[in-house]
């Protein structure tokens, strides 16, 4: 008896351990499926090298292709044709980047809940209700009519999908096994997913919301005062004077009353400058080899698995070097033998709110143009692991869709307090939109005719696409669909029911603001205002701040001789113009007499510093925490309103009431019953600034550099600890050219010298292979970190001898 | 004898099966030649770590531990770079853990019948 018992006790302990140890339990993975040396994440660690030829057997290949290797791995594609050069990308881009196509095809798509559970509905909700996978059938179906694109995106999907059909689960890339799921076959849905991902990640963050609450809180003069519609201080895109050579079309009417107010109760999300974007292209009158020269740095938050993806492309009519987004086909940013072009946001308003009344409680019918209309169902389905699925109807109006209803608006999730409940959504990338064209053409220009054609094809996200030829053409345009508006509109949310109040079609392409080869033999762009007052139409009223941009021009204008070295540190550079138009005025009102030891000695440090945000100022930090306090000390009393959400004025309005209205009634803080002034306001955020630093770090030392206080780091894209970067000792801040905070910053530096032979360099802060485990995942990091590039490997034919190219691939058919 | 005959059959199989297999041969050969309640544990556990450290070294080394002092950061660990050890030492407990306790379960099941007998 006793020994049956022991039998049948040892059996269910072994059988539950078993269980126990291949269950998934919270986010800890199947200990032991995981574990396996056998199939676990051990085979996910790679070796060095991989020297030699190896053969692949592809059947649906047309052609030979060969893929040279070189010694960061990044992967020089040459095909006979171009079914096989874009399914060769595909395959390549699966095998460096499988797991993280998959996960932004998820979270853009909303289907995270379908492999990580309950934890992911809000965000899955959300992306579905503000209309991506509607956007993207959109796309999809506008590149299917075209019948090249459509070719190359097919190509493109079975390169993917033959990568996946080529494994066994003990290949999956590490996250699969960490997450517990397999990978699934690649969509060309999936590409047009991952552009409007981009999309969300560049022009979605409207304030429209915030700037009504504003409105209905403090009246029209004080928003018109206080988020005006021109900045103090500017330093255009397009060069002031430039004469604007076409018959605009007529601006549309302005209705009387065109805003409405909205209240809620959320927590206030304060708008954080995300993007710090650069680029510029110098004349050959400006360089030291006489021909063009073209830079481009856009930033973005970083993640590892990095964003790009490095690839040099070349078939039977292109050979085109540069980054492309892993899931879309063709390069974005990059250059050929010809030209170079590259990539900065625009910034412009393409997204709006329109208040609906609905007939009556049950929502099936709302007001436009005085008649009673129809509201279209989109059923959602949001599959659920370990859960079941949930249907979610979300309303269509002909402007797009009703992303909230008041009682839908989930509290948990920060990303959608922006979103006035009861309103529908006009977003430009719900349009259809064939932007796969425009790289298309781009990789393979020859001139700036081709580049303008090019651009015709571009909806969003609008860019600055900027441009050099080797016959010394520069030029920038202003690239996408920018929606025809009257002055404001969509500076605060809108009535949907005047047609009035729709967007009136589009400014022509060929009337977005451009300027070809200007005297002053340089373009460039930093997310600035594009246009001076005279461009007749209406684009925002807010794009970001000019000291970036002044900073590029002021160097530029002077620069002779340029080579990649002048270039590189105009990059690299960390001076910041709000520094140097602030700090005289903030040292001159701090009142030496009443400071500590420690505050004393940041002044000292303050008034010796070169306002540059380099790693080793400790000044810099100082001056950071100080002018963003003192942000927060004039703002936080009038627009942190747990009630109503708001937005706080711009820097550059703080910055103008800094140095034209110390008695601005601004600086008075409600909350407290004496009067402030600015000097108070200044004074008291010095203090703030140096008792934080002290707080936390101690009393001053080298944890005061600013290296150390803005403490950059790349994160991993599903935040697992310890599959991120070290933290990384740099220089840079929002305001200079360099605007690399904590974990913001260029996702991709470029500098292309045009000539008899092109030269490029380039670096981002990761490296080709999305696997942890391997050698070549943060190789990069830290040239990118020490603000280094690297020779980027132009093969001109797949003849070329390279002493960087440590691999080869041969693919074919048999 | 037992703990040669796991090692092997297990190093065989696990290319083409699931990680559970070590469980079956765990069971079935103890239940054939063990001695005792202790060697049917002791022998498959020694077998089971042995071989899981050893394929994860074969993994890691040539790797300089560089995933594997990651995924002990996943795990909570501190940033250090002898991770790998403390992982590779977790993946023989666990491996010698599931196969020891299927190897007592097999020898005990077998012991009811030697009883009848």
């Amino acid at each position: 008896m006793k020994s049956i018992f022991k039998a049948i006790f040892t059996l269910i302990l072994a059988l539950s351990l078993f269980v126990l140890l291949n269950t998934k339990l919270g986010s800890v993975p199947p200990i032991a499926k995981f574990l396996d040396p056998f199939h676990g994440f051990w085979k996910n660690a790679e070796c060095k090298k991989r020297p030699g030829t190896e053969k692949l057997q592809l059947d649906e290949l047309r052609g030979k292709v060969e893929i040279q290797f070189d010694e960061q791995m990044i992967p020089h594609i040459f095909a006979e044709n171009n079914h096989d050069l874009y399914y060769a990308q595909g395959y390549i881009t699966a095998k460096d980047r499988l797991w993280q196509l998959d996960f932004q095809t998820r979270f853009a798509g909303g289907r995270l809940s379908e492999v990580i559970g309950p934890k992911a509905i809000h965000i899955d909700s959300y992306q579905r209700r503000m209309g991506m996978v509607y956007g993207a059938e959109n796309t999809l179906l506008e590149m299917e009519k075209d019948p090249e694109i459509k070719e190359i995106m097919h190509a493109y999907t079975a390169g993917i999908n033959a990568y996946i059909h080529s494994l066994k689960p003990e290949d999956y890339p590490i996250e699969f096994k960490i997450l517990d799921y397999q990978p699934e076959d690649w969509k060309p849905i999936n590409s047009a997913l991952l552009l409007k991902l981009m999309s969300a990640t560049l022009t979605a963050d409207s304030d429209q919301f915030y700037m009504s609450n504003a409105l209905s809180k403090y009246g029209a003069d004080a928003v018109k005062e206080l988020f005006p519609d021109y900045p103090f201080r500017e330093d255009p895109i397009i060069p002031k004077g430039t004469k604007w050579n076409f018959k605009a079309l007529e601006t549309p009417k302005q209705p009387l009353i065109a805003s409405g107010k909205s209240v809620c109760n959320q927590p206030t999300k304060q708008i954080e400058e995300g993007i710090g974007s650069n680029n510029w292209a110098l004349a050959g009158t400006k360089t030291a080899s006489g021909y063009p020269m073209l830079a481009n740095d856009p930033h973005l938050d970083l993640t590892l698995p990095s964003i790009w993806y490095q690839i040099q492309m070349a078939s039977n009519d292109v050979n085109a070097y540069g980054v492309s987004i892993p899931g879309a086909p063709g390069i974005v940013i990059g250059f050929n033998r010809n030209v170079a072009w590259g990539v900065t946001n625009v910034g412009a308003n393409v997204m709006d709110w329109y208040r609906i009344k609905f007939k009556d409680n049950s929502q099936r019918e709302y007001w436009y143009n005085n008649k009673w209309n129809p509201l279209k169902p989109r059923i959602e389905e949001i599959a659920v692991r370990g859960g079941k699925t949930i249907l979610d109807t979300v309303y269509y109006t002909h402007h797009g869709p009703i992303v909230y209803l008041n009682s839908q608006k989930p509290k948990e999730l920060a990303k959608c307090y922006n979103i006035p409940a009861g309103h529908a959504l006009r977003w430009i990338a719900h349009d259809p939109s064939n932007d796969i064209r425009t790289f298309y053409m781009l990789n393979r220009a020859k001139n700036y005719t081709d580049y303008r054609e090019a651009l015709s094809h571009y909806t969003a996200p609008a860019q600055n696409f900027i441009f050099a030829s080797i016959d010394n053409d520069i030029a920038i345009t202003s690239s996408g669909y920018l929606p025809l508006k009257w002055n404001d509109q969509g500076k605060f949310l809108l009535d949907g029911s005047d047609p009035a109040n729709d967007w009136h079609g589009r400014i022509p392409a060929d009337q977005n603001p451009t300027v070809k080869n200007p005297p002053r033999n340089f373009v460039s762009s930093a997310n600035q205002r594009p246009t001076d007052a005279t461009y007749p139409y209406y684009l925002n009223w807010d794009f970001a701040t000019y000291e970036r941009a002044h900073r590029i021009n002021t160097r530029l204008s002077v620069m002779t001789h340029a080579n990649v070295d002048s270039l590189r540190s105009l990059q690299n550079d960390n001076y910041s113009f709000l520094a140097a138009d602030i700090l005289p005025t903030l040292l001159s009102v701090v009142d030496v007499k009443t400071l500590n030891d420690t505050e004393s000695k940041g002044i000292e440090l303050l008034r010796k510093w070169n306002r540059c945000f380099d790693a080793d100022a400790i000044a810099a930090s100082i001056f950071e925490i100080w002018q963003k306090d003192i942000g927060v000390k004039t703002w936080s009393d009038k627009f942190d309103d747990p009630n109503i959400l708001m937005r706080y004025p711009s820097r550059d309005k703080l910055v103008e009431l800094l140095l034209k209205e110390p008695n601005s009634k601004w600086f008075d803080n409600s909350r407290t019953s004496q009067k402030e002034t600015r000097d108070d306001v200044i004074r008291a955020a010095y203090k703030f600034a140096i008792d934080s630093l002290e707080r936390k770090y101690g009393a001053m030392s080298d944890d005061w550099k600013w290296g150390n206080v803005k403490h950059t780091h790349v994160p991993h894209l599903a935040q697992i600890t310890g599959f991120g970067s070290k933290f990384l000792n740099n220089g840079g801040s929002k305001s200079s050219v360099n605007a690399t905070s904590e974990k913001n910053g260029p996702s991709w530096r470029m500098i292309v010298a045009l000539g008899k032979v092109v030269k490029a360099y380039g670096v981002f802060p990761g490296g080709e292979s999305g696997n942890p485990g391997s050698f070549y995942y943060d190789d990069m990091v830290d040239t990118w970190s020490n603000g280094k590039l690297n020779e980027l490997v132009y093969l001109q034919s797949k003849d070329e001898k390279s002493e960087r190219i440590i691999s080869k691939w041969e693919l074919s058919k048999e | 004898m037992l703990f040669l005959l796991v090692i092997i059959t297990c190093l065989i199989l696990q290319f083409f099966l699931p990680w559970w297999i070590v469980g079956v041969v765990a069971f079935l050969f103890a239940s054939w030649v063990a001695k005792s309640g202790l060697q049917a544990f002791g022998s498959s556990f020694l077998a089971l770590f042995i071989l899981w450290v050893l394929m994860g070294l074969i993994h890691s080394v040539p790797n300089n531990h560089l995933l594997a002092n990651r995924v002990g950061q996943m795990f909570m660990l501190p940033e250090q770079n002898f991770n790998w050890a403390i992982l590779l030492l977790g993946t023989g407990l666990i491996g010698g853990l599931a196969a020891g306790f299927s190897g007592l379960a097999g020898f005990y099941c077998r012991q009811i019948f030697n009883k009848r007998r």
